[in-house]
C-alpha cells in the first residue's frame, strides 16, 4: 500500500464506514466472525454488511435463524474461545430476545471467573427513527444497558465513529453494545482509509462555547449542533459535546466544560426519565450543583412510546425550533 | 430395561444390566475410582456445610449422579470445553480442575477457583475450559459458540453442554438444538434427567416426558439411557464425542438419574411433599457406584482391600482440601472496575492507529425516510 492510500481520508457514509471496518477487521484477524439475520444479502442490513459473504465466506459471515437469545449465547461461547464475534440485530427492539445472555451471561462472564475468563462480543443494535417505525422498531435503550456493569455501550454519531468505535469494540477484551441510530446511516464524514480506534469514555467537543454546555449522544449530535449554531447566530454560545460512549461516560470532560458553563443541557434520544440524561445531570450536581446559573434541561423523546403516523411523529421528536426558544429564554432569564 | 423414563425405570425394580465387556476393566476402575471420590469429596462437604456455616452460599449437591460426570472425566480433552450448571461439581472434577480450588471458592476465599467472586453455582476454571451458571439453559447456548469456534478453527476438539432436563423448557435450548444440527457443530449434549426443576416433576411441566424425541425431530442423533450404569452412559458418551470429533456434528444423550439430597444443601426438603420417599429408597438401591462396584467385584477387579485403600487415599485428599480452604485469606481490597471491565486492550493496540478528527457536518439531512 502506498503511504498516501495509507493517509489517504475520503467521504463516505455512515453505513459505508461501519462496512469499511467490519470488512477490515476481518482481514486484520481471522477471528472476527460476523452473525445476524440477512447479513449475507444484498442489502447488507442497510448497507453495513453488503459484500462481507461473498468476500469471507458464508462460514464466517453467517445468516442466523430466527434465534436471537440463541445467537447472543453462541457469540459469547465464541469468544470465550478465542473468537472475535460481532452480531447484528437490524433493530434493537429484537435483540431483547437475548437479555438473559446479555445480561446473566455476557456482562458479568469477566467479573466472575476473578478475569480469568473474557468475551469480546461486539453486538450492533440499529434503531429506528421516522417512516412509521412505531412502538416496535424505534427504542434506543441505552440506559439499560449503561446500567449494568461489565457492558460498554457505544453511541457513534458520525462515520468517523462508528468505524473507530466498531473496531475499537472488536479487537478490544469487553463486550460491547453499540448503539447505531438508523437515521445517521446516510450522513457523510471524512474518513480514514486505515483501520483506527476510537476510545471508550472519551468525548469529544464538536462545537466550543462559554454560555451552555450542551451533552449529546447518538442521533442527538447533529441536532444539537443545529441548535447550537441558531443560538450563536442570536449570540448565545453553546459547546456541544458528544458522549461518543455513555458506559464508560467520560464525566471528567462534561464537568470541565460546566465549570465554565455553568448551564448543562443533555440530549439524550430517549425516553425522558430514568436515562442517560438523568445521570449526566446527577453528576454535574453531584460536583457542580450549587454553581449552575440555571436549572439543568433535559431534551428527549416523551415517556412516551413511539407513534407511527408521521403527524405524531413530528410532535414526538425534539423540534429545533422549540428547543431553540426554550433555551434561549433560559439564558436570558439568567444574564 | 425396556422404557426409559422415570416411570419405568421405577416399574423396573433393581437394575441387572451393567456389563463390564471385554477390554474395558481400565474403563471400568477409572469409573469406579471417579464415582467414589465424587461421592467422597460431596458427602465431607455435606458433613461440613450447614454445621459451621463457613461456606456461605448455595451448594447443589450431585450425589447420586456420579455416572456422567465419571463418563466425561475420561472422554474430555484439556482442550475440549464443558459447560455445566449450578450442580457443579461432578463436572468441575470432570474436567481435572483442582479439588482444593473448589473448596476454597465455596469458603469465599481469594484461593477459590474464582477468587470467592462465584461460589458453586457460577463456578469456572478457565485454564481446563470448565464454565457453569446458575441459570442454566443459557450454558448450552453458550457450548455451542465455543463449539463453533472449535470448528471454524478446524482443531478436532468438541464442546459438551452439561445440563439438567429443566433446561429443555426454555426456548433456548431449543433454539441451541436447531443450530448446531444445522451447523453441524462439534458438541454433545448431555442431558442428566433427574426429574425435578427444584420440587416440580417433568410431567406436571410438559405433557410428554419425550425430551429425547423432540431432538430427534430436528435432526439430531439421540440416546435416552439409564444414568446410573457408568458403563453404558461411558459407552454412549464415547461415540457421541467421537462423532463430534471426526465431525460428524452434535448428539443428544438423556441420562435418567435421579438426586439424592434435596434441591440445594444436604438436607432432605421431602418435606415438601414432591417425591415419594420410596422413589428414594428405589433410586438408590440402583446406586451407580454401588451397581459398578458389584459388576468389579463379580470379575475379581476389586477387592474390599482396594475399596479401603482408595476410600483412605480420597480422604486424606480431601482433609488436605478442608484445611487448604479454611486456612486461606479471604480476598482482599476489590479493584471494582477493573472485575468488570479490562484494564487493557492489547489486540486493539497492536491492530489500530490512533486518529482523531472531530469535524463534522451537522447541517445535512438526517432522518430516515424510507425502507424498512
Amino acid at each position: 500500500m502506498l503511504a498516501e492510500q495509507r493517509n489517504a481520508i475520503t467521504e463516505i457514509s455512515y453505513a459505508e464506514a461501519l462496512r469499511q471496518g467490519l470488512r477490515q477487521a476481518m482481514n486484520l484477524s481471522s477471528s472476527v466472525i460476523v452473525l445476524g439475520q440477512l447479513i449475507d444479502y444484498a442489502p447488507g442490513v442497510f448497507g453495513s454488511t453488503t459484500g462481507l459473504a461473498e468476500e469471507f465466506g458464508s462460514h464466517r459471515v453467517r445468516d442466523f435463524p430466527v434465534s436471537e437469545s440463541a445467537m447472543t449465547a453462541i457469540g459469547i461461547g465464541a469468544a470465550v474461545a478465542g473468537m472475535r464475534p460481532v452480531l447484528v440485530h437490524h433493530r434493537l427492539d429484537f435483540m431483547l430476545y437475548s437479555m438473559d445472555a446479555i445480561v446473566n451471561w455476557l456482562s458479568l462472564w469477566r467479573f466472575k471467573s476473578n478475569g480469568r475468563s473474557s468475551a469480546p462480543v461486539t453486538i450492533r443494535a440499529i434503531v429506528g427513527r421516522g417512516w412509521g417505525q412505531g412502538p416496535q422498531h424505534s427504542k434506543s435503550l441505552q440506559a439499560w444497558f449503561a446500567h449494568i456493569p461489565g457492558i460498554k455501550v457505544a453511541m457513534p454519531a458520525t462515520a468517523f465513529d462508528a468505524k473507530g468505535l466498531l473496531l475499537e469494540s472488536i479487537f478490544g477484551e469487553d463486550p460491547v453494545l453499540m448503539i447505531e441510530q438508523r437515521s445517521l446511516f446516510g450522513l457523510k464524514d471524512r474518513v480514514p482509509s486505515i483501520p483506527y480506534r476510537v476510545r471508550f469514555g472519551k468525548a469529544v467537543v464538536r462545537r466550543k462555547g462559554t454560555d451552555m454546555t450542551f451533552v449529546a449522544a447518538g442521533a442527538m449530535v447533529p441536532f444539537s449542533l443545529r441548535v447550537a449554531t441558531q443560538l450563536g447566530e442570536e449570540g448565545i454560545s453553546a459547546e456541544v459535546m458528544d458522549l461518543r460512549t455513555v458506559s464508560p461516560l467520560d464525566t471528567g470532560s462534561i464537568i470541565q466544560s460546566v465549570k465554565k458553563t455553568r448551564r448543562v443541557v443533555v440530549f439524550d434520544p430517549a425516553w425522558n426519565s430514568f436515562g442517560v440524561a438523568a445521570e449526566v445531570i446527577a453528576q454535574v450536581a453531584e460536583r457542580e450543583g450549587r454553581n449552575l446559573l440555571t436549572d439543568p434541561v433535559r431534551i428527549c423523546h416523551p415517556d412516551s412510546h413511539t407513534p407511527m403516523s408521521s403527524a405524531l411523529e413530528a410532535v414526538y421528536y425534539p423540534d429545533e425550533r422549540t428547543v431553540v426558544s426554550k433555551l434561549r429564554s433560559l439564558v436570558r432569564q439568567s444574564t | 430395561m425396556a422404557e426409559i423414563t422415570h416411570e419405568g425405570i421405577l416399574r423396573a425394580g433393581r437394575y441387572r444390566d451393567l456389563t463390564i465387556g471385554d477390554g474395558e476393566a481400565d474403563v471400568a476402575k477409572s469409573l469406579h475410582q471417579f464415582m467414589l471420590r465424587l461421592r467422597l469429596c460431596e458427602e465431607a462437604l455435606a458433613r461440613e456445610y450447614h454445621p459451621a456455616d463457613e461456606m456461605r452460599c448455595p451448594v447443589h449437591f450431585c450425589v447420586g449422579q456420579e455416572a456422567v460426570p465419571a463418563a466425561l472425566s475420561l472422554l474430555l480433552r484439556d482442550d475440549d470445553y464443558l459447560y455445566s450448571h449450578h450442580r457443579s461439581h461432578g463436572h468441575y472434577l470432570a474436567k481435572h480442575a483442582p479439588m482444593k480450588a473448589l473448596f476454597a471458592e465455596l469458603y469465599g476465599k481469594q484461593t477459590g477457583a474464582n477468587g470467592g467472586l462465584a461460589g458453586s453455582q457460577d463456578i469456572s476454571y478457565p485454564d481446563k475450559r470448565f464454565y457453569s451458571g446458575a441459570i442454566l439453559a443459557g450454558a448450552t447456548a453458550i457450548s455451542a459458540g465455543s463449539a463453533l469456534a472449535l470448528q471454524l478453527g478446524g482443531k478436532d476438539g468438541v464442546a459438551v453442554a452439561g445440563f439438567g432436563e429443566s433446561a429443555t423448557d426454555e426456548g433456548i435450548f431449543w433454539e441451541t438444538v436447531n443450530y448446531a444440527a444445522l451447523a453441524k457443530l462439534p458438541l454433545v449434549f448431555m442431558c442428566e434427567n433427574n426429574n425435578f426443576s427444584v420440587f416440580s416433576p417433568q410431567l406436571k411441566r410438559t405433557l410428554l416426558d419425550n425430551i429425547s424425541q423432540r431432538v430427534a425431530a430436528f435432526g439430531m442423533p439421540q440416546a435416552a439411557i439409564f444414568g446410573n450404569d457408568a458403563m453404558l452412559v461411558y459407552r454412549t458418551l464415547r461415540d457421541a464425542v467421537a462423532r463430534a470429533r471426526r465431525g460428524d456434528g452434535p448428539s443428544f444423550i438423556e441420562a435418567y438419574t435421579y438426586r439424592w439430597s434435596g434441591h440445594y444443601g444436604p438436607a432432605s426438603d421431602d418435606l415438601v411433599g414432591y417425591r415419594r420417599e420410596e422413589d428414594l429408597e428405589a433410586w438408590k438401591r440402583n446406586c451407580p457406584i454401588v451397581l459398578l462396584e458389584q459388576a468389579l467385584t463379580g470379575l475379581g477387579l476389586l477387592s474390599e482391600q482396594d475399596k479401603a485403600r482408595l476410600q483412605r487415599q480420597f480422604e486424606a485428599e480431601i482433609a488436605e482440601c478442608f484445611s487448604f480452604a479454611k486456612s486461606s485469606p479471604f480476598p482482599g481490597e476489590i479493584d471494582w472496575d477493573g472485575l468488570n471491565l479490562a484494564r487493557s486492550t492489547p489486540e486493539a493496540d497492536r491492530l489500530l492507529a490512533e486518529v482523531e478528527l472531530h469535524e463534522f457536518d451537522a447541517h445535512q439531512e438526517s432522518t430516515q425516510t424510507k425502507g424498512y
